[in-house]
């Protein structure tokens, strides 16, 4: 269990207090001092489990465009081309399909990096992430295929995770 | 100006997720019942979105906000609890 | 004029999209396949039919906090959806849930054995 910090604290307050704001959609003195107080408590409480390394990364502007540029251009172009080609299986009778769980290696060091990369794997359709292992220093995933192109690990990372990994790592080391 | 063929594709997305409860009855395993009931769950907020901007009352998109927020809870729970370790 | 054919084309590839997805979840051959489908749901569906509904309300109907309600409730799904498919296909295959006909390649099933 970590201590409290607070960069932590401060990060959390702020994501918890923009979404009081969204959902109320009121500049009332009276409802923006009652989402202070809850949020405040909010963050106090659980900001040791969200925040484990630095806090204030987000405030690079080098690695802020990175991230837009992943969200706007790279993952939803990966996204579309796995909708389509899903849809299509989808539409012609669902039989030419050839699933299997293939063991893929991963670059990436960070644990905020690993996360956002397991989450984009599991959101393009075709492929979900079943679990994340750690052997000899060097991290795998499980990921369920709907369509096996290739068996052996590094020919079946390629395909899955290639562009998806390379935009993660301006952003994570 | 309103637009008719919005509260239209409303009924179609609740179609679909009447349709994806023929699943959830007769689904053999739980992960599969599970899966089409997290399904209807997006459709129908899918359906809330189009009948709110339909009829512009803004008491819809909180139901939707609610429904998709409460979506993964669910999920979770089923989840963990096929895993043994809950 | 030329705004309501963008919001129903958008809305119109959403809809086609989450038919793709409810097609699959009834018709394909196993569980984890019928999960594959049902993320085509989550993703384009929503996302397709969410962005069409920010652009009616910011531009036709001149109301910021339904734009942003529904830009929250879209990104809500694209979130969460994730994990739970996560934990549902991890947990079928712990309870021994297996496909009828058997995969490809099962690297999974082969390490479980190890352990």
């Amino acid at each position: 269990m970590q201590k409290t910090k607070l960069p932590a604290v401060l990060t959390t307050f702020i994501v918890c207090f923009a979404f009081w704001i969204i959902i109320t959609w009121s500049f009332d003195i009276q409802e923006l001092a009652g989402g202070a107080v809850v949020s405040l408590a909010v963050a106090l409480f659980s900001a040791r489990f969200f925040i484990h390394e630095n806090a204030f990364w987000f405030f690079n502007p080098a690695k802020f465009f990175s991230l837009l540029l992943y969200c706007i251009v790279i993952f939803p172009i990966e996204l579309i081309k796995a909708n389509v080609d899903v849809a299509k299986r989808c539409f012609t009778g669902c039989r030419n399909v050839n699933p299997g769980i293939v063991k893929i290696p991963v670059g990436l060091k960070s644990e905020y990096g690993q996360s956002m990369l397991a989450n984009s794997i599991t959101l393009t359709p075709g492929t979900i992430t079943m679990e994340v292992t750690e052997e000899d220093g060097q991290t795998y995933y499980y990921v369920h295929w709907i369509d096996v192109a290739a068996e052996s690990g590094e020919a079946a990372g390629e395909k899955i995770k290639g562009t998806l990994e390379k935009g993660i790592r301006r952003i994570f080391k | 100006m309103t637009m008719i063929e919005l509260i239209g594709f409303g009924i179609f997305f609740i179609c679909l997720a009447l349709c994806a409860l023929i699943r959830l009855a007769k689904g053999p395993t739980p992960a599969d019942r599970m899966v089409a009931g997290d399904a209807a769950d997006n459709l129908i907020c899918c359906a809330m979105i189009l009948f709110s901007i339909y009829s512009g009352r803004g008491i819809y998109l909180d139901i939707a906000l609610v429904g998709a927020m409460l979506g993964i809870l669910d999920t979770m729970l089923v989840g963990r609890y096929l895993e043994g370790r809950l | 004029m030329a705004i309501r054919i963008v919001i129903d084309i958008l809305i119109a590839i959403g809809a086609i999209f989450a038919l793709a997805g409810t097609i699959g979840i009834l018709k394909m051959p196993d569980t984890y396949c019928r999960m594959q489908a049902s993320t085509c749901v989550a993703t384009l569906g929503t996302l397709c039919t969410s962005i069409g509904g920010v652009l009616y309300a910011a531009i036709i109907m001149h109301s910021a906090s339904a734009a942003v309600k529904i830009a929250v409730i879209a990104l809500m799904i694209i979130l969460t959806n994730p994990l739970g498919a996560h934990a549902i296909a991890k947990g079928a295959y712990r309870n021994g849930i297996r496909p009828e006909k058997e995969m490809t390649v099962d690297d999974y099933g082969r390490d479980m054995k190890n352990e």
